[in-house]
């Protein structure tokens, strides 16, 4: 179910670090962390929430661009840690 | 090179070919024509140094070819750059040293043992390079190299290692290579911590006419920087002894911070330069200066650094610290990481300057700034941080509140900034004392100008950072590359004199000398104490001169060292020592039995001979040159040489020259000349005569060294100097006194001259430097006629010149031995057409001593 994944990000994001703005203006490939609306404390909150929802476990290593970018990237990051 | 097929937009999707590095022809030559444009503009303002202009050069035309070449030759394209650089610009044997050293390093790293073993070996190599870079052990290689080698490892290491513990897909080798030999860096000690992921997922992974029009506005923007920085660094820097009133107070602040725009310049100039082969990498900074609170300070600065400790050691700590709750994690992790940032600082410090760094301000300047960024973190987590993603208006209440917020950050910032590069505790707290000084409108100036630059800046608040340039409309990339071509030809154009003349000599003046990079002159005045007084405070980077100094070889004219000088325990302090001969690295240093670096003399001059003794300082005494090379030895040399029968007189100069001596100095020096019964005697002044002057009298005072002089005494009881004063507040309160206590070391040093029957005469010899940082030269020439000397003012002796071939080194601006000679003849000139010896022959002949 990729899209709830997605979907989740991104309302979770939106409600979290964004309120008030345009849904529309987060896409998929919006930076999150290269673009500063992602720093560390919302990066550790987003991957608590990813580990809680998900029960998936993050290492360190993954808490980068690489995998939490874009929500993309974070949805891409959940389902390998599934399968 | 990740490909992007698809990029959706909101709730629209496009289809867009993903990005292969191609470019049409029309927008390659626009980036050539803007590249050529740069050239002219970094030769123009002269940015960085001769060798940084030929790898732009090479950077430049390279990127002519990359551009065009196929994809997959590209990156062994930059490699080969890369290397090529290192040679550029530090010769052919000591880039071999470099990549060897590197080449081994990166070995290390993929040696096929497990990681563990890996780093045990990398560890031990440090150990040998640590030894090397210490002089604990002498190695083959020159110290040249240490900087950029350290600049190149000392960061990248520990990325490249972490990524390559964690990351199941390592690199090429030749991405490997470029990642650590990356082309701007042979230029640059200090660079940006590039991270190993960044360069490899950000490689051409837009349009590659976008990133490259990108790197332009960046470099762009970085000489802006650099031009600001010279403005302020030359016009707005003051010393602590100079802080006298509010005014004052907040000029020293603001410039001291703002100088940080020499390291956000060269980041600009280095991340600019590396998008034109490709590598979309991020900013370094952004918009530092409207930080609105400490945490947002922390992300703004030197952002490559803050994603460093927060890649490396912040998250891992936070992570193992996940069951205390966030709270306490982020408390923890944060202390964590700015007490590795203060190391990490000193470890840097370490490859570059190959000096151990500790002082009191470093340690606490983390400190307050990493409780200060724990503090806000708190409040963000409890309360959140407000973002945007998109430009929309804001309310004024909004705009304003951030405006006082920015305003309130800048300002804590500037004082916790002016502490953390003060000299010493005691400087810094002496800087305070002017808040009792004077109000006057002026203190209100740049407190305005700031506020402006605030307000503005809060206006215009930015949304999402680092977007790909290609997402702008089409439109507004062709009006950004417009802006930029229009800023460099307006650059240009007004660095040329026909053009900045048109603004009136005050603006051409101002251009002139933000057209050449160069100490200002606090960092002159700094380099002289540091080998006069050995006192230099090169000890952080809050000053340009540890560039300079950090290409010093160790063992630079260690003569002193080998005990050239003795102390006296009179008011001279020192003096050299008789018969001391040392072998160095410039010739063989003698000194006579009088303590003089000459030959031997009797005492008494021969019958029919005329004498010319000369005071000054290490220029006089030869500094870097061996006997018989000084200028005074070649100037009797010329006398003798040119003997006639008509003026058949033999000429014996007398070398009293002493290494760091000031002008009070002199007059002890004077009255052990005058013993050698000279017709005349020469002070060689070398300028920052005025400052020099009241610089030794508070250390004499400060030192408790009895002053056997009454008016000397007199001044400081009027200025109220006291042996437990700092250095700043001594120099404060002497400051009314400055020119008075020349002018009294002048005359007396005349009175008694004219006394014992000979001509004083003064010679105005600046220091071999480029510029013309001799601001109080016009004062002392002032002082010194008025106290009655015959001035000979060689003040321009040096212009025309090639400064490089006539001084000893950049570190080191005394003249060699090509500048002695030139110097010999320029006094000569000046002493036979100047009337200095028929006046000096009418006392000889009428017997007047």
């Amino acid at each position: 179910m990729p899209d709830s994944i997605e979907s989740a990000v991104k309302t979770f994001i939106l409600n979290e670090f964004l309120p008030g703005e345009d849904p529309a203006e987060l896409t998929m490939q919006t930076p999150l962390i290269t673009g500063a609306i992602l720093d560390s404390i919302a990066t550790m909150k987003l991957v608590l929430f990813l580990e809680e929802t998900w029960g998936i476990r993050l290492e360190a290593h993954e808490a980068s661009p690489d995998n939490l970018d874009t929500i993309a990237l974070i949805a891409g990051l959940v389902h390998s840690k599934q399968a | 090179m990740k490909a992007e097929a698809k990029v959706q937009i909101g709730l629209r999707s496009t289809v867009r070919r993903p990005p292969d590095g191609s470019i049409n022809l029309k927008r390659y030559l626009l980036i050539v024509g803007q590249l050529a444009l740069l050239t002219l503009l970094l030769r123009q303002f002269q940015i960085e140094s001769a060798a940084f202009l030929r790898l732009a050069l090479l950077a430049f035309a390279g990127f002519a070819i990359h551009a065009v070449l196929p994809l997959r030759y590209r990156l062994p394209f930059f490699l080969a750059l890369s290397l090529a650089s290192i040679v550029l610009v530090m010769n052919l044997g000591n880039a071999l040293w470099i990549i060897g050293i590197g080449l081994v390093l990166i070995g290390i790293c993929h040696l096929p043992v497990a990681f563990v073993w890996r780093t045990a070996f990398l560890g031990g190599a440090a150990v040998a390079l640590v030894a090397l870079r210490a002089k604990w052990v002498d190695g083959p290689m020159s110290d040249a190299i240490w900087p950029i080698l350290g600049s190149m490892f000392m960061f990248r290491l520990i990325v490249y290692l972490y990524d390559l513990r964690h990351d199941s897909s390592p690199a090429s080798p030749v991405r490997t290579l470029s990642y650590f030999f990356m082309l701007p860096n042979a230029c640059f000690p200090l660079f940006p911590v590039v991270d190993s992921k960044a360069f490899r997922r950000n490689y051409f992974d837009d349009d590659a006419f976008a990133i490259y029009q990108v790197g332009i506005e960046w470099m762009l923007r970085g000489v802006l920087h650099l031009l600001l920085y010279r403005y302020i660094y030359y016009h707005l820097t003051l010393a602590p002894s100079e802080v006298t009133g509010p005014e004052s107070l907040v000029q020293y602040l603001v410039a001291n911070f703002l100088l940080y725009l020499r390291v956000s310049g060269l980041f600009h100039l280095i991340v600019g330069m590396m998008h034109l082969f490709g590598f979309r990498l991020s900013e370094t900074h952004h918009k530092y200066l409207l930080a609105s609170s400490f945490s947002d300070f922390w992300r703004r600065i030197n952002i490559y650094w803050k994603d460093f400790m927060q890649k490396v050691f912040y998250y891992p700590a936070v992570f193992r610290l996940k069951s205390l709750g966030m709270a306490w994690s982020l408390v923890i992790a944060t202390l964590w990481v700015f007490l590795l940032t203060w190391a990490l600082h000193a470890y840097q410090w370490f490859w570059l300057r190959g000096t151990l760094l500790f002082v009191p301000q470093d340690v606490l300047f983390w400190a307050i700034l990493g409780v200060l960024v724990v503090i806000n973190g708190l409040i963000e987590l409890r309360f959140g941080r407000k973002r945007r993603l998109a430009g929309r208006t804001e309310s004024w209440r909004a705009v304003t509140i951030r405006a006082l917020k920015t305003y309130a950050t800048f300002w804590f910032i500037c004082i916790l900034w002016s502490f953390w590069t003060a000299e010493s505790l005691t400087d810094w707290t002496s800087l305070w004392t002017a808040l009792g000084g004077k109000y006057t409108a002026g203190a209100l100036v740049i407190p305005g100008i700031v506020l402006a630059v605030v307000v503005l800046g809060s206006i215009e608040h930015t949304a999402v950072r680092n977007t790909k340039a290609s997402n702008q409309s089409v439109e507004n990339r062709w009006m950004s590359a417009a802006g930029t071509v229009a800023a460099m030809v307006l650059l240009i154009a007004v660095s040329r004199e026909t053009v900045n003349l048109q603004f009136g000599p005050e603006f051409a003046t101002t251009v002139t000398s933000l057209r050449s990079g160069r100490l200002s002159r606090l960092d002159n005045a700094k380099l002289e104490r540091g080998y006069y007084e050995n006192l230099l405070s090169v000890d952080r980077f809050n000053s340009q001169l540890w560039e300079v100094y950090s290409k010093k070889p160790a063992n630079w004219l260690d003569v002193q060292g080998a005990g050239l000088k003795r102390f006296t325990g009179d008011f001279a302090q020192t003096e050299l020592i008789p018969n001391f001969v040392a072998n160095t690295n410039f010739g063989v240093v003698s000194i006579n039995r009088w303590g003089m670096r000459d030959q031997d003399y009797e005492q008494v001059p021969p019958p029919g001979s005329i004498r010319i003794a000369v005071l000054g300082a290490s220029s006089v005494m030869g500094w870097g040159v061996g006997d018989g090379e000084t200028f005074e030895a070649l100037l009797e040399g010329q006398f003798n040489d040119e003997r006639t029968a008509a003026s058949p007189a033999r000429f014996e100069i007398l070398n009293c020259g002493v290494p760091g001596y000031q002008p009070l100095q002199q007059l002890v020096a004077a009255d052990k000349a005058l013993r050698f019964r000279p017709n005349a005697l020469f002070y060689i002044a070398t300028g920052r005569e005025v400052t020099r002057a009241s610089d030794y009298l508070a250390e004499v005072v400060r030192k408790e060294v009895r002053i056997p002089y009454e008016p000397l005494a007199a001044i400081v009881a009027r200025a109220g100097l006291t042996k437990d004063m700092d250095e700043a507040t001594a120099l404060k309160h002497l400051g009314p006194y400055r020119g008075e206590l020349l002018a009294w070391t002048y005359g007396r040093i005349v009175e008694t001259v004219r006394a014992s029957g000979a001509v004083p005469v003064f010679v105005f010899l600046p220091q071999v430097r480029g510029g013309s940082w001799q601001e109080e030269t016009p004062e002392t020439l002032t002082i010194a006629r008025a106290a009655g000397f015959t001035v000979i003012d060689l003040s321009d002796i040096y212009e025309g010149q090639d400064i490089e071939t006539i001084r000893l080194a950049e570190w080191d601006d005394h003249p060699n031995a090509k500048g002695h000679r030139l110097v010999a003849d320029r006094l000569f000139a000046a002493i036979t057409t100047h009337a200095v010896i028929p006046l000096i022959a009418s006392r000889h002949e009428t017997g007047v001593r």
